[in-house]
């Protein structure tokens, strides 16, 4: 147990530190970098979805007054290690996925560099290629593990045989779409290899993390870290994008050292984030659920089929929340991996969680009704005293208290009845449960010095937008104990200390222990006078890692849709979210956190789907024109609310991450309303108005 | 690429005429996308926002003529009581900033299936004033729509114009989007009401190779409406519905990533239903002077 700092400055909504540079357009970043004389970097994707290439006629582009250099496999330097095959780019001839990038064209302009890479000609002797994810596909596998390092499979008890006996079962088979990440600021790196300078490897990166950023760079160039700098104040969004580099911070890199001393600027297209950043592979979740006659589960079962690339294994780990969620003495998950001829898929805002709270909550909700019990009460009833995963006792579980204070605001009880029928709308509504794991990362450090009269703290770490900026700066001022003006962090470079990647909702948990631990170890050795210039370092203090409870922020999401009886047209008039996800450091920025992961869940039910065309391989609607994210128009009255939690187990903030929870759960909701209003039961995403057609009078 | 700026109409006739290859670029809503996304490379742009004639409206022979460079945003803003059917199309349009720079001419230039005016101008039995240096042309909005993104224009010709007659009866415009904004239409619908003359016009939008009026609904609705232009009565319900069938059955719809086909009939006819339902309640209780002059 960890007593908690004094909350002062934590709990208040403080305006963005870097708000007004932002508003104002002052704050830099990665492509719009101030640099000297840049060069800029553009990529040629391959044409073909699986093969070799026969040849590189770089002539033409070469001929372009204006371009300085042609990279392709046949003069690109050799990388100190190609172990990763997505970082390992341009070292040789074989294509393993349409857009796979093939050279890259580096000019005077960014136009110039484009219309070299149009006349970069590229001749492939082209395979037969297999991308199509199917339940039933021949070479589905077992990966070792899934994502980060859980089991693939999991068993407890004898499913078959609940099933078999149970009073109600449900057996259903469910699917989410690939979706694409899409933050608002497309990849960008701004390079500079300067063979003379101290530090030779400037990066100015979009990143989710400029010390895990540097640590692959190292890697795959064979560089030391006192080689290399990565920067990056500021990050337009990356929802998990931009957690690991991608295919161009190795271009960019290599570009900038075929033409030392100058910078170059590498800036994706959207389309061409469509191949080269990650994506959410597609899930189909074969579901089995078995209950006694009061509701209480007898098995819970989740078989997952979803997809890889054949050149890196990125396997969600869709079937964990099935592990934890609710109580029942039979339970099993699996996982089974197609490998294919597709791009790499990666993280995506909740990996695991997001996918994987659709099929188990849509499940649930067509269990109440089979029971004829309140969907709100199943999920009660089904509440487990411990973690049925590991026995462990929950750091704080509030589920029910989220489904309860839930239900009242959104005035649950008197719900309208199924298929209720307002003028020409059918009304319905649903109910899902949120979660997310507590997470804190094993390395970060924070530096603290007393200058100038302030105290100045320095973490590597980054704000994606999210809020870093503004709330580390009140967890330093409370672990001083001084105001929180007196306080300012310094984030965003690999000057200052390592610090972990902003994802997995870690970031606040990580960074803010500390920078704690800092603070204390700042008091205990210089008191409350230190003079100029003192400094200490502290490490996030896993040795206070509370390993005897199971921690996640739960939730609680209530929607209510209408569905046009003449055209199907979906509105969502309101979508209520309760968290329990600990202590809140800034109400101002957690509000946007959780309404923005409910919108992005909104999205997922209603409009996100890259539709992948198995002929050619490639996303069909790769960009923002055709793939539709839920605009302001689509819903009307949003609202997050938290509990006040507090939780002495997971840190000395006592908070849970706020990231990610709120797109988890929210399109089993969606799709559980459209049921109750319809009586059409959704079983893959998303809800288009022609899956409801057969359902209109 | 060459980049051709002409300032007045004629020079920009004869730079058409020069350039039988050059693209035509107004709002660039269209030509940019496509050169963004490498699906064109024109020799040639042939820009025509300089030309002062093309930004212009005015009333002309009892109809409006509209400049082909003048933006949905002033058709919103200047023209919505003249020609409220291409008003409404105007507003479901794209962005504000789409609607800023996106023309009408442009809109009949691309001749996509999914243009939201088309089906506006079909309904308002639109004319299209087309020009070179040959002379100038009026082709019916009917005949200028010939294949997915073909039209009837000629090489060497370029709009000049489209001239609508301001409505003697109530207009509509409907579409239907997978999302609330922002969106290529899944299928749209206009109608126009002509009590002057005892007709009906509609057009169809994305749900056929080209826009297209529903002629059949068009011949059984003016028949339907002949008794009742005068005694502006109740529309039985069974002719919105057999007029929403006709409509429907006119269109020949694709599955795409947007609907699939059956959706689409099925939304036309609904369409066409209550474009039929309102534009009836409003000529019922619209007062005995014509709507618009």
């Amino acid at each position: 147990m960890t007593e908690l700092l004094e909350p002062r400055a934590i709990g208040r909504d403080t305006v963005r530190r870097d708000g007004e540079a932002k508003v104002r357009g002052t704050a830099t970043y990665a492509i719009e970098t101030p640099v000297q004389h840049p060069a800029y970097v553009h990529p040629v994707q391959a044409t073909v979805p699986l093969g070799r290439i026969t040849g590189i006629d770089t002539s033409a582009a070469e001929a372009i007054e204006g371009v300085v250099a042609v990279l392709t496999h046949e003069n690109a330097e050799r990388l100190a290690s190609t172990d990763d095959r997505e970082f390992a780019v341009l070292q040789s001839d074989e294509v393993a996925f349409r857009g796979q990038v093939v050279a890259v064209v580096v000019a005077e302009t960014s136009e110039l560099a484009r219309q070299g890479a149009d006349a970069v000609e590229v001749t492939y002797a082209e395979q037969p290629h297999d991308s199509a994810l199917r339940v039933d596909h021949p070479d589905l596998y077992k990966p070792e593990k899934i994502n980060p390092s859980f089991e693939t499979d999991t068993a407890e008890g004898d499913v078959a045989a609940a099933m078999a006996t149970a009073h109600v079962t449900v057996e259903e088979t469910y699917s989410t779409a690939m979706y694409h990440n899409n933050p608002l600021e497309m990849h960008a790196t701004t390079a500079l290899w300067d063979p003379s300078a101290e530090v030779p490897l400037t990066l100015w990166d979009s990143t989710q993390g400029v010390h895990p950023d540097r640590a692959a760079v190292c890697e795959v160039f064979g560089l030391e870290q006192e080689q290399v700098r990565v920067i990056c104040p500021f990050v337009g969004g990356g929802f998990g994008s931009k957690g690991t580099p991608h295919a161009h911070v190795f271009l960019a890199t290599m570009a900038a050292r075929a033409v030392p001393g100058r910078p170059v600027k590498l800036g994706l297209t959207r389309q061409q984030m469509f191949s080269l950043v990650g994506y959410r592979t597609p899930t189909i979740q074969r579901m089995q659920l078995a209950a006694d006659r009061t509701g209480r589960l007898q098995a819970i079962a989740i078989d997952v089929v979803e997809q890889t690339s054949r050149i890196k294994e990125f396997a969600e780990q869709t079937g964990v929340p099935t592990r934890m969620m609710y109580a029942s003495p039979n339970r099993r998950t699996t996982h089974r991996l197609a490998a294919l001829d597709v791009p790499v898929p990666s993280w995506m805002r909740a990996p695991g969680e997001c996918p994987g709270m659709f099929g188990p909550e849509v499940a649930m909700d067509e269990l109440a009704e089979r029971l004829g019990i309140d969907p709100v009460e199943l999920r009660i009833r089904n509440e487990p005293e411990r973690d049925p995963e590991t026995g462990k006792p929950w750091s704080s579980r509030n589920l029910v208290q989220c489904l309860r204070e839930g239900a009242e605001r959104f005035g649950w009880a008197d719900r309208p009845p199924a298929g209720h029928r307002e003028g020409a709308w059918l009304v319905g509504t649903g109910v899902a449960s949120s979660v997310y794991p507590t997470m804190r990362q094993a390395t970060s450090t924070a530096r603290i010095r007393y200058e100038d009269g302030r105290y100045v703290a320095e973490i590597g770490a980054a704000d994606l937008g999210t809020g870093a900026w503004t709330v580390l700066p009140q967890i330093a001022a409370d672990a001083l104990d001084v105001d929180e003006g007196d306080v300012e962090v310094r984030i965003g470079d690999t000057r200052y200390p390592i610090a972990s990647v902003a994802g997995g909702s870690s970031g606040t948990n990580t960074w803010g222990s500390a920078l704690t631990v800092a603070a204390r170890e700042f008091r205990t050795k210089f008191g409350r006078s230190p003079a100029d210039g003192d400094e200490v370092s502290g490490d996030v203090d896993q040795a206070s890692k509370d390993d005897a409870h199971a921690a996640y922020a739960f939730g609680a999401q209530f929607v209510e849709v209408r569905v046009n009886v003449d055209t199907g047209e979906l509105r969502v008039p309101r979508l209520y979210g309760v968290f329990g996800a600990g202590r809140i450091i800034n109400p101002r920025t957690a509000r946007s956190q959780l309404l923005g992961g409910m919108t992005m869940g909104l999205s997922m039910a209603l409009h996100e789907n890259s539709v992948w065309d198995t002929r050619l391989g490639q996303v069909a609607n790769h960009d923002l024109a055709e793939y539709h994210v839920t605009v302001n128009a689509d819903v009307g009255d949003m609202q997050a609310h938290w509990l006040d939690e507090h939780d002495p187990y997971v840190n000395v903030m006592g908070s849970k991450g706020i990231g990610e929870i709120g797109i988890t759960g929210t399109a089993a909701a969606v799709v559980n309303a459209v049921h109750r209003a319809t009586g059409i039961r959704i079983r893959d995403l998303p809800v288009t108005l022609d899956k409801v057609l057969t359902a209109l009078p | 690429m060459r980049f051709l700026q002409p300032t007045t109409w004629a020079e920009a006739l004869e730079a058409r005429a020069a350039h039988p290859e050059a693209v035509a670029i107004a709002g660039g809503t269209d030509v940019m996308v496509a050169v963004n996304f490498g699906r064109l490379r024109p020799p040639v742009l042939l820009d025509l926002t300089r030309v002062a004639e093309l930004q212009e409206w005015a009333p002309d022979d009892g109809a409006v003529r509209l400049g082909a460079g003048v933006p949905y945003a002033r058709v919103i803003t200047e023209l919505g009581d003249r020609l409220p059917g291409l008003a409404m199309a105007a507003r479901t349009i794209g962005s504000p900033q789409i609607r800023n720079r996106g023309t009408v001419g442009g809109n009949l230039a691309t001749a996509s299936p999914a243009g939201d005016a088309h089906p506006a101008l079909l309904a308002a039995d639109a004319e299209v004033e087309v020009a070179s240096v040959r002379g100038t042309r009026r082709i019916p909005v009917t005949d200028f729509y010939t294949g997915v993104k073909r039209s009837a224009l000629a090489p060497d010709e370029l709009i000049a114009a489209v001239r609508i007659t301001p409505p003697s009866g109530p207009q509509q415009y409907s579409k239907i989007g997978t999302r609330n904004a922002m969106v290529i239409a899944v299928a749209a619908f206009g109608l126009a009401l002509h009590p002057d003359r005892g007709a009906v016009g509609t057009g169809i939008g994305s749900a056929a190779p080209t826009p297209r009026r529903a002629t059949a609904a068009e011949e059984f609705l003016a028949g339907e409406l002949a008794g009742l232009w005068e005694s502006r009565g109740e529309l039985p319900a069974a002719t919105a519905t057999r007029f929403g069938e006709l409509v429907a059955e006119a269109s020949a719809p694709i599955d795409d990533v947007r609907g699939t086909a059956a959706y689409r009939v099925h939304a036309l006819s609904v369409m066409a239903r209550r474009a039929l339902t309102w534009a009836w309640a409003e000529y019922r209780t619209a007062k005995e002077s014509r709507p618009c002059d």
